[in-house]
């Protein structure tokens, strides 16, 4: 079998890089497995629950950077009462005790207290990378420590959490020797910051290429930063509300000028349109564009905005854009590959989108493959038409506002056009469905989603059929999440072992009972078939009859946990 | 210019309208439901981790085991009244549409700001009267962006032709000509049109409509 000494084989390893190749290999033969695990750096844990963090520092020694992700992707529209867990503290403290050279941290919906933040900073000497996406609990106080205590921080990189603002000096904490910084977003704070303080900071690092505000950094702030660091290559803009018959903002439209290495730009957290003038000059080098925190751009200046960005690769925008608006975009951007659609608060329905807009963007952006669209809705032949002309979606997310809408031309509901999608996009990964559907539209994804990972479901199918459909169909399923549906225990318990190959289950008032979820639970000891229960008190039983409210379940071998609040049963 | 002074007239009115009542008439529920998103951002609080803020929609939220019931009471309602049949969309639209669309807690929270920032500088409402007419109408200015426009719509609102500032048109000796004034902070009478839209509604306090050959 080996023709090759270890070393050989390890330098090879080392060229294979992606977590799913890194996993292949470990499953070719035991000398492989022993090789690939003493060089692993980098290791993703998709459910912080799925094992232990002894069990990994076991069997990685030479564990560097790891990535976990904690609640259930639908915490993020609140379904998921708070407390629930995925507390990263164990994680760091394991860490720290198994003396693991840890320099990047990456986490996902966890809860990360300013005590894990501390533990963190003083535990690794190495440590470099801190990207927190989110998460919730830490304060600046946490903050602080890591800037205080990381004495080769390259990275903090904290996006869309939820932190408790104290209003202190965290940025000051940052000693004058530390000129490492390579990629700083703070753009999630509420609170305000010293801005002589990060103006300094931005002065003493040269290696700074990503910079993200928040809303407390000033325009003539900007400028002045700008300035520093020309070599910026991601800005994100925090406050950019100036008068622009003055002379600060006539300074800004100069250092534009400097700034030809931005590619990638977002935040105008508050905004005066008419200021916008000023990015045009950096409109024509950008790739990524996101607008989706800009609530202050009208739709026209968006309009205005956008035909400069001919080398667009990345848009997230408002649905202030209109369905006009995306037919700029469609004429414009020739290189666009993904595309995210957020709903405003927009009353005015004429600026709102819909299926044209979409239709639109299908004609003119051919390398489309992944997107996220809210709108107010759509119809079947709009799909069929975006199927034809895009066959390379990887992720295709619908949200329609009115969640069970057909489609308006024909009343009908949208199976069809989901059918063409599933049909005509082989590579489909990720699919989200909205509107009116039976159950025929899981018939087809049954049928034809043969690479689906990923699939989010919510108010659609009639029977216990449709769910069947997709556990029977799609081989690659990992995560299926449904909420609303008519599902009850035929469709969970139908076929039991598809769970083990997948990586989780949420389903949510649909008719499932908990006499079926015990069953479960029962034949499946390598499942943790979780109950939220809010509204009994703590010691009222469980009926078996009862339908249940929440369940998530997920494959594990660490057991049970011990951290579960009390509204959560694990069966 | 009118549709925007209807729209924002039903924010305003939905402010004070309770989120269950519709205020346009609609036979499809859709569009039932859009109203309630409008009401919904005026009236729900920011979110708790438990519960969703301002974009969701909240139809009649029962609880499963009350379903039945619901249904029943439908269908004993007196024949007057029209019922549509039930259907299992139907049963799907009496579900509670709670947390969607479905949209992270950091970005909802950023329009809920925004609408709070903009409904408050959003309108600016000022008395108008026409000479002859003792009953007077009130009008948001910040709803029309220049001269042009708010002239339009005071011409429409009181059926007469109000003469554009700086346009050369000579008046007719007719009565159904008018022009446009104002009153400023001073108290001063002024003609509408001489300083910039933006200066103008800094300044302005009341509208008058008076007949062009009086000035």
């Amino acid at each position: 079998m080996n023709y090759f000494p270890d070393e050989v084989i390890e330098h090879i390893f080392e060229y294979v890089v992606s977590h799913r190749d890194r996993n292949a290999l470990s499953l070719v033969c035991k000398s492989w497995y022993r090789i690939e695990r003493c060089t692993r750096e980098k290791v993703f844990i998709g459910n912080c629950y799925s094992i232990t963090p002894e069990r990994l520092i076991q069997r990685f020694p030479a564990l560097k950077s790891l990535t976990l992700k904690g609640k259930p992707h639908f915490a993020d529209f609140s379904l998921v009462p708070h407390g629930w867990g995925g507390f990263v503290y164990p994680w760091i403290e394991a860490l720290a005790k198994g003396k693991v050279g840890l320099e990047e941290l990456r986490l996902k919906r966890m809860v990360v207290s300013d005590d894990s933040l501390e533990l963190l900073s003083r535990a690794f000497p190495n440590f470099r990378s801190l990207v927190l996406v989110s998460c919730e609990e830490f304060t600046t106080d946490g903050l602080a420590a890591i800037a205080a205590n990381c004495k080769s921080l390259r990275e903090l990189d904290l996006q869309e959490n939820e932190v408790d603002d104290h209003k202190g000096q965290w940025l000051s904490c940052f000693p004058d020797s530390c000129t490492s910084l390579v990629s700083l977003n703070f753009a999630c704070l509420k609170g305000e910051i010293n801005v002589g303080v990060l103006e300094r900071l931005v002065a003493r690092s040269p290696n700074l290429k990503s910079l993200r505000l928040n809303r407390s950094v000033p325009l003539d702030a900007l400028q002045r930063i700008l300035t520093r660091a020309p070599q910026l290559v991601d800005l994100g803009v925090g406050s950019y509300v100036q008068d622009p018959a003055t002379e600060t903002f006539v300074k800004l439209m100069n250092t534009m000028h400097k700034c030809k290495s931005i590619t990638s730009l977002s935040g105008f957290l508050e905004v005066t349109p008419r200021c916008l003038t000023a990015m045009y000059v950096i409109c024509p080098n950008l790739t990524s564009l996101n607008l989706s925190y800009a609530a202050g751009i009208p739709g026209s200046d968006l309009i205005k905005l956008i035909r400069h960005c001919k080398k667009l690769q990345r848009l997230w925008i408002m649905d202030s854009i209109g369905d006009k608006g995306l037919g700029v975009v469609a004429n414009t951007c020739k290189e666009l590959q993904e595309l995210r659609v957020f709903p405003s608060d927009n009353i005015g329905h004429h600026a709102a989108v819909t299926e044209k807009g979409l239709v639109a963007i299908s004609m003119g952006c051919p390398k489309l493959h992944s997107l996220l669209y809210f709108c107010h809705q759509m119809t079947n032949a709009a799909l069929i038409t975006v199927a034809k002309n895009c066959p390379n979606f990887i992720r295709f997310r619908l949200a329609i506002l009115d969640a069970t809408k057909p489609d308006p031309d024909t009343n009908q509901p949208l199976d069809e056009g989901f059918g063409a999608i599933v049909q005509s996009c082989r590579r489909l990964r990720r699919l989200s469905l909205s509107g009116q559907l039976t159950d025929k539209v899981f018939l087809y994804i049954g049928m034809y989603a043969e690479q689906l990972e990923m699939l989010s479901i919510a108010f659609a199918g009639e029977s216990d059929k449709g769910m069947l459909y997709v556990l029977n169909g799609c081989k690659k399923l990992r995560k299926l999440e449904i909420r609303d549906c008519p599902f009850g225990d035929t469709a969970l318990l139908t076929d039991i072992g598809k769970y083990e190959t997948m990586r989780s289950l949420w389903m949510s008032s649909c008719e499932v009972t908990v006499g079926a979820c015990k069953v479960l639970a029962k034949k499946m000891p390598r499942l943790n078939v979780e109950i939220f229960n809010e509204n009994e008190t703590a010691d009222c039983e469980l009926e078996d009859e009862q339908k249940v409210e929440k369940m998530y379940l997920y494959r594990t071998l660490a057991g049970k946990r011990k951290d579960a609040p009390e509204y959560v049963w694990t069966l | 210019m009118e549709e925007e002074i209807m729209v924002m007239g039903t924010l305003e009115q939905l402010s004070s309208v309770s989120p269950l009542s519709s205020s346009s008439s609609s036979s499809s529920p859709t569009t039932h439901d859009n109203n309630n998103i409008n009401s919904s951002i005026n009236n729900h609080p920011s979110s708790s981790s438990s519960s969703c803020s301002s974009l969701c929609v909240s139809n009649v939220s029962t609880k499963r085991t009350d379903l039945s019931t619901d249904l029943r009471l439908g269908l004993s309602l007196s024949p007057s009244q029209q019922l549509p049949s039930i259907s299992s969309q139907q049963i799907r639209e009496h579900r509670s549409f709670d947390c969607w669309p479905p949209v992270k807690s950091t970005l909802r929270s950023t329009l809920v700001e925004k609408s709070q920032t903009t409904s408050s500088s959003s309108s600016l409402f000022v008395k108008v009267y026409m000479e002859g007419i003792p009953i007077g109408r009130k009008l948001n200015l910040r709803a029309h962006h220049s001269y042009h426009a708010l002239v339009k719509a005071l011409s429409h609102m009181f059926k007469t032709t109000i003469l554009c500032p700086g346009s050369h048109q000579l008046p007719l000796k007719s009565g159904n000509v008018h022009v446009l004034t104002y009153e400023d902070q001073e108290g001063d009478w002024m003609m509408v049109g001489d300083v910039p839209w933006e200066m103008f509604l800094t300044s302005v306090k009341k509208l008058k409509i008076t007949r062009a050959d009086r000035c």
